[in-house]
């Protein structure tokens, strides 16, 4: 029996999927912070995943799709037990990855690898590219060396290289080999299952393709099963079956790829596609209604759902008469009222409301009113909604920042501000109040 | 009407240990004021020295070998005559002629440039608003006294770094009231929310996106005629690449600003510019507006790259990458034949000598420097695959 015959004896085929996630979360605790330390403060965690949930069937390509921050790598090095879980269980093959020792976790890692994405870093420049990729093949203790080496000749060529590259240093290529060196040693035990963290990031596009077409030929050869994470949603659509959109460490939703980039349900989804400039000449002329802001910060998450701050769908209080576009930008003031980020002192010296005043009269009082309308809300309230606003921000003049906050959240909470959706249980799971 | 910039046969290569790197190699091009002016290709490319070629960014050991960068602006022009005569010519100076003292002080007022990385375009221990504020007084004393830039800024080191913080001095207050007023406003000119609070924070108490924000304020603070665009939104994430391109657009549409913009993603390209330019191993390679480029692109590398690309419309099927990879630059190994003779699936014999370089003034048309501009691909003509072996690997 040849040494890929060896390696190919694997397990006994079951049905179901190969890679079942649950709850899946993972926090990290920091309080590097000289001054939190000075302060005596706790550490403070970081949820850079929390609570996911998801399925990889077999030969699929799952990808994980999300901007900096959403948590897509630290899902991937986690599932991989790479990194280690806060809760939630992963099961490969019907069997629990974070309760495995042993000969059992010894197999795992056998049969899940990973693919980085800076081919510079991920290979030790002191090492001859063929020993790196030998190397799980000499740790596993598998065949004889002449078997290791040929096995290793193999895959170079496999992967598009010559087997008379075996000796040279990662020095001499360039970051498309390297990568192809990657995708190699990640090759070796002849694994069912590889993460792909941001494969082709780091490359030209024209070396890019080479990489991607040359991971749809592997697919196709070995029977591979593959987790795709990438911030590039051209890339995404051309080499997923499904997808997962994810957002601050949580599952914003998931369907399968024609279904996501033709029918996106969630808000954010549809941003993130309406975000991409499109190489063709008619992009110049698209109206791109950009999102509000940045992403927030996974130390302090909104409540609610967690795009809520964002999102140009945020769901005004039932019954309330409220153009979409009037509430959002509402929404967006509160949201600087709730964090004090209004410069009261300026906008007094704009209403000319003198330093020395104490009291102001009404005069005063409505002018710094119209003037925190029209330098911070900017919009034209519709009659309805002016008296509760004007109420509110005449509090601003004292800075109860509190007081103000509170009538305008008492009238213009929304249920996306108290309660977290979660993925619906049907075809195109989506994590929205809008689709219930 | 003129062209603002006309660059002729610009060289700028790189005197390294291991050799001559030829980056930039005979490069010619013209820009409209107020044109968005796109210049896409890989990395080593040679597409950024370009760019910093211009405003004399170039770091030791990289040096302009040849060409001229000529700048059209009659009141510089003008100002700079009596010191420089041979670099004046009616309305345009030529940069590349210019002492490098002279080109910095038109950073500001003639030229400004943002990049990839904001971060290393601020000094950490000033506050943005600080930092805006003095880019305001640059342009104000530069546009009173030209001569009083110069001497202040003669500093010899010579980095990106330095260029951001030479026009920056290190106080730790506001030159005059009117200069930090004006940093608020372009602040808020550039969508920063509640600038006046933001003006007094330092550069790590924002994020990539507002950072990004604030380094194309300090950019306008001078006016510029030009702004250089160095893969501005490479580094920030979709959702604020599309706002900072938009941001862009729209100041470009308010102030009538000409826009040099470098970038390798041809989305962004499409999104922005006016005419594009395609760049591999120094040179221009190809050359029109976007409907050239995009819907008839003649070039081989051109449509390589275009080809190449995943398509984000539909799902699945084979991508054609260009085969091989990118040249060296390396002076002694490029021959003088098509740089993209050993990549190219149309390459026959006749393209074993160089086609002609693109012209300055034909730059309004669509141009190709390929020999399947002019004649027909020829099979029986192609050349042997094995032709190259052994030159790379
Ligand atoms: S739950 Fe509300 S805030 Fe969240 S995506 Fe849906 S509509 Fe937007
Ligand atoms: S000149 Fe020849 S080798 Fe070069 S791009 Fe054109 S066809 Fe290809």
């Amino acid at each position: 029996m040849s040494l890929k015959d060896t390696l190919r004896s694997a397990q006994p085929e079951s049905s179901g999927p190969l890679v079942e996630v649950r709850n899946l979360e993972k926090h990290f605790y920091d309080n590097d912070n000289i001054i939190d330390r000075l302060l005596g403060n706790g550490p403070v965690s970081i949820r850079a995943v929390d609570g996911i949930s998801f399925n990889i069937h077999r030969g699929e390509t799952l990808g994980l799709v999300g901007e900096s921050g959403c948590g897509k790598s630290t899902t991937g090095e986690t599932v991989l037990r790479l990194q280690e879980a806060t809760d939630g269980s992963v099961q490969f093959r019907g069997d629990r990855v974070f309760e495995m020792n042993g000969d059992d976790l010894s197999e795992f890692r056998r049969n899940a690898q990973v693919v980085f994405q800076d081919p510079y870093t991920s290979l030790d420049p002191r090492v001859p590219v063929g020993q790196t990729v030998r190397e799980a093949l000499d740790i596993h203790n598998i065949g004889t060396k002449t078997e290791r080496n040929e096995r290793v000749r193999d895959l170079l060529e496999r992967v598009g290289l010559s087997e008379d590259q075996f000796d040279r240093y990662p020095s001499e290529f360039s970051g498309g080999q390297r990568q192809r060196i990657g995708i190699a040693r990640a090759l070796a035990l002849n694994p069912d299952f590889l993460v792909l963290d941001e494969p082709t990031s780091a490359l030209d596009v024209s070396v890019q393709a080479q990489i991607l077409n040359l991971l749809a030929d592997l697919q196709e050869e070995f029977e591979l099963t593959y987790l795709l994470i990438s911030h590039d949603l051209s890339v995404i659509r051309h080499i997923c079956d499904r997808v997962a959109v994810m957002y601050l460490g949580e599952i914003a939703e998931i369907a399968d790829v024609d279904t996501l980039f033709e029918s996106p349900k969630h808000p954010y989804t549809k941003a993130l596609l309406e975000s991409v400039p499109r190489a063709e000449t008619a992009e110049r002329d698209r109206d791109i209604e950009t999102l509000q802001g940045d992403v927030p910060s996974p130390r302090n998450p909104p409540s609610g759902c967690r795009f809520r701050t964002r999102c140009p769908e945020v769901i005004s209080p039932n019954s309330m008469d409220i153009d979409q576009h009037v509430y959002r930008e509402l929404m967006h003031f509160r949201e600087l009222v709730e964090n004090e980020e209004i410069s009261v002192h300026k906008i007094a010296q704009d209403a000319g409301i003198s330093e020395s005043a104490t009291e102001l009269d009404s005069r005063e009082q409505k002018a710094f009113v119209e003037t925190v309308k029209d330098e911070v809300l900017d919009i034209e309230l519709p009659s309805s909604h002016e008296s509760t606003v004007n109420d509110a921000i005449a509090h601003l003049v004292d800075e109860e920042w509190e007081r103000a906050a509170t009538e305008l959240r008492s009238e213009y909470e929304s249920i996306c501000e108290t309660s977290n959706p979660q993925l619906t249980d049907d075809e195109q799971p989506v994590a929205c109040h809008l689709y219930k | 009407m003129k062209p603002i910039l006309r660059i002729s046969d610009l060289s700028t290569r790189f005197f390294t240990k291991s050799g001559q790197v030829n980056a930039v190699e005979s490069l010619s091009m013209s820009i409209d004021d107020g044109e968005v002016f796109g210049i896409v290709g890989e990395s080593g490319s040679g597409k950024s020295v370009t760019a910093r070629s211009l405003i004399r960014l170039i770091e030791s050991p990289g040096k302009i070998t040849a060409g001229k960068i000529e700048y059209r602006n009659a009141e510089v022009a003008d100002e700079i005559e009596d010191s420089n005569p041979e670099a004046v010519d009616g309305d345009y100076v030529d940069l590349a002629a210019l002492p490098e003292d002279v080109v910095r002080s038109l950073r500001g007022p003639s030229f400004s440039m943002i990049f990839q990385d904001p971060e290393s375009s601020f000094n950490p221990t000033l506050t943005v608003g600080e930092q805006i504020a003095e880019a305001v007084e640059v342009q104000r004393r530069a546009s009173s006294n030209p001569r009083s830039v110069k001497s202040r800024t003669s500093s010899s080191a010579y980095s990106l770094r330095s260029y951001a913080y030479g026009t920056i001095m290190p106080n730790r207050s506001y030159v005059s009231s009117e200069s930090k007023d004006r940093a608020v406003e372009l602040l808020q000119q550039v969508g920063i929310p509640d600038p006046e609070e933001r003006v007094d924070e330092y550069p790590h108490e924002y994020s990539g996106g507002m950072l990004q924000r604030a380094m194309i304020a300090q950019a306008l603070a001078g006016e510029p005629d030009i702004l250089v665009a160095d893969e501005p939104t490479t580094a920030l994430d979709v959702t604020i690449q599309a706002q900072v391109l938009n941001l862009l657009r729209d100041i470009q549409e308010e102030t009538g600003m000409t826009i040099l913009l470098i970038t390798h993603n041809l989305g962004v390209i499409a999104r922005m510019c006016d005419r594009v330019g395609v760049m591999y191993a120094g040179e221009i390679v190809e050359r029109g507006t976007l409907s050239n480029i995009f819907d008839e692109a003649v070039h081989p590398y051109t449509k390589g790259l275009l080809g190449s690309i995943p398509d984000i419309g539909s799902a699945g099927g084979r991508l054609q990458p260009i085969e091989g990879n990118v040249p060296s630059l390396m002076d002694e190994e490029m021959g003088n034949r098509c740089y993209f003779a050993d990549r190219c699936p149309k390459a026959m014999k006749t393209c074993l000598e160089k086609p002609a370089d693109l012209s300055v003034d034909g730059a309004k048309e669509h141009e190709v420097q390929c020999v399947l501009a002019k004649e027909e691909y020829d099979e029986s003509d192609a050349l042997d695959p094995g032709q190259f072996e052994g030159e790379d690997s």
